[in-house]
């Protein structure tokens, strides 16, 4: 989150730290003191009762109405978790997700290429302002307005018709495309955010240094703009990716039965079967599950980055 | 589970919270709600078990009033009627099945600020052998004298100690005849419509219980079966079969899909069926068939959770909807019987009523559901077969 | 092909962003490259889309059905019920209380943390950055599941009743997150200044506190704003952890929209949306003028909103 590419500033070398620095008690607390109170309410707050989950996930569901219980402990719950019913809603959920990102990418790329760099100066505040503004009215309200407007005897679906594109009612809520738009709705801005900082961030004189150097828009793009705005890109993503592979609402609002996410299986363990060994035991997997993907992108992207950083410190060099 | 006697405390906060912890050890939850930032004046810890313990008295009413029920499932006129006259505010909360609720109360033990549930009857014997209920004052309830003695004295509950009907209903279909022509008449008509000229346009009822009845009714088999064999048999069903066709998982069609006609064939409960036709545009596209040859039977009842923080609004509202006028306006809004003596008669000239009165016949192809070994087993076919429908 | 010439280049494409109104009259507009036009249109699409919808709600907001999706006529009746229902009033007070308890909590511990991650980076460092990230990458479903279990052990068999409070039991669940997002924005922004400003305070004898509120928070304050703003953004949206450790009574208005979905929704909900969202709009516009008074360009604040 905290690339500094563009606008490298003298970082202080060792050779002009002041003598001062041995005495300096800058502020009235010790080190770590100042991170304690967050250190402590994480511990308290997030730790333990995870922690807790951990803990139930080995047990098992004593009964019709028994949540939990750990007198025996093993792993069995997390055999039972990796059902078929477990991948198949998390292959969906993966897909969803996956797909989701992707789509957030595709469209915000190009705004916030425009808004950070092509728009008037004067404007981008107010561009900016306004693509918050959705998340200020309830994430279920917003989405609920796009129902009004796919329903099959919406306004989009009289709009086409009126044009005469179709003469069917429109078909498009309940399906993988309404959970996809739903989707991407809702976490548009994320992605638009950290995408237009990384541009506003790649300073014209870098981009027109590229220019000068004779290269051509596209190659200014794909060699100087992009690889300059790659934390803002790994950034919108995971915001995008990663409260997407929890949510189980905004998937189901427009998609009904196709929206069904991980999330909700996890959710009806604790809701529904009142079995809190099993539904911990997701949850558990469904925690590392996430980590790993997440890791397993940021690894990709380092693999792959490194020849496309070695071709243009040899483009650069060529031309100088 | 115990036979401590009434406990009742006036107490300031500090003392309140020990009290409560006390209480807590001994298998209670003191209702000491908000002692940190509002500091609570009086905590109410009503307690259960066979010697009477009202956790009301009738005292003072509450300034509010939480209800935990199924989705619109009262007028909410009554309600606002019920503010204006008493007092108390109402906050409504709703749930799309019996384990949904239980299990919240199970999870919150207590703590969940609720003060009124509307558990089906069936579901009453484990919730009172658990402990999540408190035991009514009848002596508060006066107009249960209106009940009909039919709907009293019911099995989950002899002598009404911890319930009292609140309504009764069934499950069937809606089915949008503008679309599908012919008409269905069973349960296994609706599996096979879903399947054909409704496919993708189809929606069934969020409700573990309800989904694997509708396949166990179209083949004649008890829904209350446990036998392994019967319930991979749906399963396989409901999961490699049905599930691809399912556009949603809605308990309350009668809310939103009804009048917006989202879907061409819908699952539901009759009053909310009865409620999304009144409201549609155009009702004369909708047709109702009660489920057939077998269907549902329920009963739901109000009852007081343990921990209520507002034990005497919640008798007093209890009251105050068995009032008979009350009970026909209410019947007029969510189209279930509500259990009143003579209220087919009083309810003659409303509109629909063959969603709401069944007749003896009727009324003999309707089971209860049973608590018993397949139900983890139907929770696991609900969520497979959302799984492969979202698949 | 290499000249050094920089004007042209920048003129081109600066051109729009500029509008310089001095040059002399052009005879023709500059040249608005084809592509450049084309991101225009995309930029315009993409606003529609995000739009839309809320266009639909403020038109639905007159819906004088029943139901908000089916519109029925236009009428004032669910503007009228917006005051007639009290749990409405009461949902959304809850919500905006629990949202200003929850980002100035997780401002407070988020500030600090990254005022200590900055500048006081010690061993303990990685393994707080490893439980942020923890925090971070954990999925909404499963703080929601152990909060709950977790605050009952706390309220019922611990004894603190504070914990059966249901703006508590929110704020805690609002916190997490938040306070690792806002540790992030403090620590990116102290990162990226330089120390030597309170190195100079502290070589000129000024007292550590002093330092501390002249100097450093001063620094930090577009962080800390920011931290804050998105705190209560994500307080004010929280669904699945509210639904879950929510105690009723003092329900939060996404879990009462939450729960009216499945009665249907009645327009009075899309009168209610309307107002919060101007009422959040007049809150930016405040923030965003503080921050400019604090001398920070629109571009500074949405950097650091975004954690850069």
């Amino acid at each position: 989150m905290t690339s500094q590419i563009t606008t490298p500033r003298p970082r202080q070398d060792a050779s002009r730290t002041p003598p001062s620095r041995k005495r300096q008690g800058k502020w009235w607390l010790p080190k770590p003191l100042l991170a304690l109170p967050a250190w402590a309410w994480l511990l308290i707050f997030f730790v333990a009762p995870v922690g807790q989950v951990l803990w139930f996930s080995f047990g098992y569901k004593p009964g019709i109405f028994g949540t939990h219980a750990n007198d025996v402990l093993s792993f069995d719950r997390y055999a039972e978790a990796l059902s078929p019913t477990f991948f198949l809603t998390f292959q969906n959920t993966l897909w969803v997700g996956i797909a989701g990102t992707l789509i957030c990418l595709i469209i915000a790329f190009p705004v916030a290429y425009w808004m950070a760099l092509k728009a008037p100066l004067s404007r981008r505040g107010l561009l900016i302002a306004l693509v918050m503004v959705p998340y200020w009215a309830n994430f279920l309200v917003r989405t609920i307005g796009w129902q009004v407007i796919l329903a099959p005897e919406g306004w989009l679906s009289h709009l086409l018709q009126g044009l005469g594109l179709t003469n069917e009612p429109l078909e498009i809520l309940y399906t993988r495309t309404a959970v996809l738009i739903g989707v991407v709705y809702n976490y548009l801005p994320l992605m638009i955010l950290p995408l237009f900082v990384a541009f506003d961030r790649v300073e014209l004189p870098l981009r027109e240094a590229s220019k000068d150097l004779g290269a051509n828009r596209w190659s200014t793009l794909t060699q100087v703009t992009i690889p300059l705005a790659k934390p803002g890109i790994i950034v919108g993503c995971l915001l995008v990716f990663i409260p997407l592979m929890g949510d189980y609402i905004t998937a189901t609002v427009l998609g009904g039965a196709r929206g069904n996410m991980i999330g909700q299986l996890v959710a009806s363990q604790f809701q529904t079967a009142q079995n809190w060994a099993l539904g911990s035991a997701m949850a558990v997997l469904l925690m590392l599950i996430i980590l790993l993907t997440v890791a397993v992108a940021a690894l990709i992207v380092w693999v792959a980055s490194r020849p496309f950083a070695w071709r243009r410190r040899l483009v650069i060099g060529e031309d100088s | 589970m115990t036979n401590d006697k009434q406990v009742r405390i006036l107490a300031n906060a500090t003392a309140s919270r020990i009290i409560g912890h006390e209480l807590t050890r001994r298998g209670f939850i003191g209702a000491t709600i908000a002692a940190g930032t509002a500091g609570v004046l009086a905590a109410c810890t009503p307690t259960g078990g066979p010697a009477p313990a009202p956790g009301a008295t009738g005292g003072p009413l509450e300034n509010g009033l939480s209800i935990y029920t199924w989705g619109d499932y009262d007028d909410p006129e009554l309600l606002t009627q019920f503010t204006s006259d008493n007092g108390p505010q109402i906050t409504l909360d709703s749930f799309n099945s019996n384990e949904e609720m239980i299990s919240k109360l199970i999870a919150a033990r207590g703590t969940s600020g609720y003060d009124i549930v509307v558990p089906t009857g069936v579901y009453l014997p484990q919730m009172i052998q658990n402990d999540l209920l408190t035991e009514l004052n009848l002596d508060l309830i006066p107009n249960l004298q209106h009940m009909d003695g039919a709907f009293l004295n019911q099995v989950w509950d002899p002598g009404n100690r911890y319930s009292i009907c609140k309504a009764w209903g069934t499950t069937g279909f809606v089915y949008d005849n503008t679309v599908i022509s012919r008409d269905l008449r069973t349960w296994g008509d609706f599996l096979d419509a879903a399947q054909n000229e409704a496919s993708g346009k189809t929606s069934v009822l969020d409700d573990p219980t309800g989904l694997v009845g509708m396949y166990f009714w179209s083949k004649g088999i008890p829904w209350t079966t446990s036998d392994p064999a019967q319930l991979d048999e749906a399963e396989d069903f409901l999961v490699n079969t049905l599930a691809k066709h399912v556009a949603a998982f809605d308990s309350y069609p009668g809310g939103a899909a009804i009048p917006q006609a989202s879907h061409v064939l819908m699952q539901s409960w009759n009053g909310d069926a009865r409620i999304g036709i009144l409201e549609s545009d155009d009702p004369d596209r909708w047709e109702w068939r009660l489920g057939a040859p077998d269907t549902e039977l329920w009963m739901d009842n109000w009852c007081i959770a343990k921990g209520a923080p507002n034990p005497e609004a919640a008798h007093a509202f209890i009251n105050f909807v068995l009032d008979p006028e009350v009970q026909l306006v209410n019947l007029d809004y969510i189209g279930y019987h509500t259990g009143a003596e003579g209220i087919e008669d009083a309810a003659a000239d409303m509109e629909m009523l063959d969603l709401v009165f069944f007749d003896d016949a009727q009324v003999a192809t309707m089971h209860p559901w049973e608590i018993g070994d397949s139900q983890q087993r139907v929770v696991d076919i609900w969520n497979a077969m959302r799984a492969a429908a979202g698949a | 092909m290499t000249s050094p010439a920089t004007t042209g280049p920048r003129g081109a494409s600066a051109s729009n962003a500029t509008a310089p109104p001095t040059r002399t009259p052009p005879r023709r507009k500059p040249r608005v490259p084809l592509s450049d036009r084309l991101l225009g249109m995309w930029g315009v699409l993409v606003f529609l889309f995000l739009f839309a919808p809320l266009l639909v709600i403020v038109v639905h907001s007159f819906n004088s059905g029943r139901l908000l999706v089916a519109w029925q006529g236009f009428g004032f009746e669910a503007w009228e019920a917006m005051f007639t229902k009290p749990a409405i009033g009461n949902a959304v007070w809850i919500t905006l209380q629990t949202g200003v308890i929850a980002a100035l909590l997780s401002t407070f511990l988020g500030t600090l943390a990254g005022l200590a991650l900055a500048r006081r980076a010690g061993k303990w460092t990685p393994w707080f950055s490893i439980l942020l990230i923890l925090v971070t990458v954990t999925p909404e479903i499963v703080d929601a599941v152990a909060l709950l279990p977790w605050l009952v052990f706390l309220g019922a068999d611990l004894g603190l009743g504070i914990f059966n409070d249901g703006i508590v039991r929110l704020v805690v669940g609002h916190s997490l997150f938040a306070t690792a997002v806002v540790s992030y924005l403090v620590r990116a922004r102290l990162v990226g200044l330089d120390e030597r400003l309170e190195e100079a305070s502290a070589d000129l004898y000024a007292p550590p506190v002093r330092t501390f509120w002249r100097i450093t928070l001063p620094l930090t304050m577009p962080a800390v704003l920011a931290g804050a703003l998105l705190s209560f953004t994500l307080s004010l949206d929280n669904t699945v952890v509210s639904a879950f450790i929510q105690v009723s009574g003092s329900t939060p208005w996404p879990v009462y929209v939450l729960s009216a979905v499945r009665s249907g929704l009645r327009p009075e909900i899309a009168s209610v949306s309307t107002v919060m969202l101007v009422l959040t709009l007049g809150a930016i516009a405040l923030v965003a003028v503080v921050l400019k008074r604090s001398g920070d360009s629109t571009t500074q604040i949405v950097r650091t909103l975004s954690g850069d």
